[in-house]
């Protein structure tokens, strides 16, 4: 028999036996455990190493965007503030722009001329107060219609065939135009073009005072010219009448102090006609009627008028002119022809007989030149400076001659600077002297 | 016979003068004083040739000139004018208006005037 005792003991044994095998298994499974703990702390450390990596690399790109972010924000804002700026100056400028505008506009509101604008299809974009005065028109009828269709108004019908006449292509300087409705008016008309439109300003300036005031005095200076000249006529014809034994038989004693009477007379009836050329010249800016002409011929003309005094005196008279025809000049030939009389006349008056008197043309680029040398009595130095004066007579001729005016050489300048040229001239006392002027070529 | 030359000049001088030196050439001359006068003067005698002054008392030389030349029996009367109004208008005008020279009396002596007056009438 096995007693309980002993039973139990074997079943304490076996328990025993069996709770060590659970505790090694136990063990077993706790080191398998462990390892694998070990392997998966392993596995996270790794892990954890990796995402931090990971992460301390997605910082630092989400730095660098940042980065790059805040500057283009620092950028925009920097646009912000240069298009804030751009944005007050073109505020400015157009407030500016509204100012010049409103001032323009106030003065050609208010300007003494008439103004008028037009487009490049001659449509009326702009008339302004005084332009509507001188037309007498509207500016709200016209503004907005062509120029040309507006014939009904003789004034605008007037000034239309101005603008379109082959000569006004280059543009208009000073043209005189003139109306007789609704009052008697005279305009000079000039056009201005604005190339960035092509646009055309037309300006209208009122000479109508001057003209009446040119036209009076002119007809002053007429009158006055015949009432001294019928007086003077008289006389001559008398002491011609004397002189030619009309009126009896005379004493050469008679005839001495007659002709001196007569050739008196004979300087004041051609200082009339300098004074008469000397008002025409001095009120008109504008010269008569300019043509294109051969100076040449003009020289010539002059050259032939002064035949027989030069006979007279036995002077050698030559013209040089250059072999090849020279190109024409425009000029008022009656003036320019009155210049080269004025140079000639003292270069013949003021050489002694037997003298030299050469006229020489001479065609530079720009202009001609016509030189009047002579071998006369010259001009003294002192007296070089008032040459050109009005009046002038030179001490040495005055004792020489007594004839001539004084006023040949003004008016000569006076001619010349008209058309644009020049007068000097070169002398030595005793010796001779040459005059010299040019007259511009027009280039076509 | 002698040519006949009426002269329409309002200074007595002046006409005295040129009237003067005419007979001397053997003209026969007949005188007006004033424009309304020449023009019945033109009419009347029908002279060989007209001497005319501008400036006038009433119508002026222009309008006598112009009124001659309207009638077919005065037109081919040859007329100097005789002036001193000298302006290049003038000049221009009464050329245009038919007549045949233009002299200015300050500019002219009695003799050379005769010379042209008998150029004109050949």
């Amino acid at each position: 028999m096995l007693d309980e005792k002993s039973k139990y003991k074997i079943e304490l044994e076996r328990t025993k036996k069996e709770f060590k095998k659970l505790q090694k298994e136990l063990e077993e499974t706790k080191t398998i455990f462990k390892i694998k703990v070990e392997a998966r702390t392993k596995e996270l450390r790794e892990l954890a190493e990796n995402l931090d990596e990971k992460v301390k690399e997605r910082t630092k790109e989400l730095e660098e965007s940042r980065t790059a972010l805040m500057n283009m924000l620092e950028d925009a804002e920097e646009s912000r503030k240069a298009l804030t700026n751009v944005l007050e100056d073109v505020d400015e400028a157009r407030r500016r722009a509204e100012e010049e505008k409103d001032n323009t506009k106030a003065i050609i509101t208010n300007f003494a001329d008439g103004l008028m604008i037009l487009d490049k299809e001659n449509k009326i974009i702009l008339i302004n107060p005084e332009g509507e005065r001188f037309l007498d028109v509207n500016a709200k009828e016209v503004e907005g219609k062509i120029l040309g269709a507006l014939i009904k108004k003789p004034s605008l019908k007037k000034l239309a065939e101005l603008l379109s006449a082959e000569e006004t292509k280059e543009g208009l300087f000073r043209k005189e135009l003139s109306f007789k409705k609704p009052t008697e008016r005279v305009l000079e008309v000039t056009t201005v073009s604005l190339a960035p439109r092509e646009e055309n300003v037309v300006i209208l300036h009122d000479i109508s005072r001057e003209k009446l005031i040119e036209r009076m005095k002119s007809e002053f200076v007429s009158l006055a010219a015949h009432q001294l000249r019928t007086p003077l006529s008289a006389i001559k014809w008398t002491l011609r009448m004397l002189l030619d034994g009309d009126l009896g038989k005379i004493t050469e004693e008679q005839r001495g102090f007659i002709e001196k009477t007569y050739r008196s007379n004979e300087r004041m009836i051609s200082l009339i006609n300098d004074l008469l050329d000397v008002t025409r010249i001095e009120e008109g800016r504008y010269l008569y009627k300019p043509v294109l002409t051969q100076i040449e011929n003009v020289v010539q003309f002059v050259i032939d008028s002064f035949k027989e005094k030069i006979r007279r005196k036995k002077i050698k008279l030559e013209f040089k002119k250059p072999r090849k025809k020279l190109p024409e000049v425009k000029v008022d030939v009656e003036k320019v022809r009155s210049a080269v009389n004025n140079l000639l006349d003292n270069a013949i008056r003021y050489t002694p007989v037997g003298g030299r008197v050469t006229a020489s043309l001479k065609c530079g680029k720009k202009e001609i030149e016509l030189s009047v040398k002579d071998t006369g009595v010259g001009i003294p130095e002192d007296q070089k400076e008032r040459v050109f004066t009005k009046f002038f007579r030179g001490a040495n001729v005055m004792r020489m001659e007594t004839e001539g005016t004084g006023l040949g050489l003004f008016i000569t300048k006076n001619i010349i600077e008209a058309h644009g040229g020049r007068v000097w001239f070169e002398s030595e006392e005793n010796k001779g002297s040459v005059f010299h002027f040019t007259l511009p070529i027009k280039k076509s | 016979m002698p040519q006949k030359i009426l002269i329409i000049e309002d200074d007595e001088f002046l006409r005295e003068l040129i009237t003067q030196k005419l007979v001397k050439e053997d003209f026969e001359i007949s005188e007006a004083v004033d424009g309304e006068e020449g023009i019945k003067k033109i009419k009347e005698e029908k002279p060989d040739l007209v001497l005319l002054d501008l400036i006038l008392p009433g119508i002026d030389g222009f309008e006598v000139l112009s009124r001659m030349k309207k009638e077919l029996t005065l037109a081919p009367i040859p007329v100097i004018i005789l002036s001193n109004l000298g302006q290049k208008d003038d000049v221009e005008k009464g050329l245009k208006m038919g007549a045949i020279d233009y002299l200015i009396k300050a500019h002219f002596t009695p003799g050379e005037i005769i010379d042209k007056i008998k150029a004109a009438l050949k």
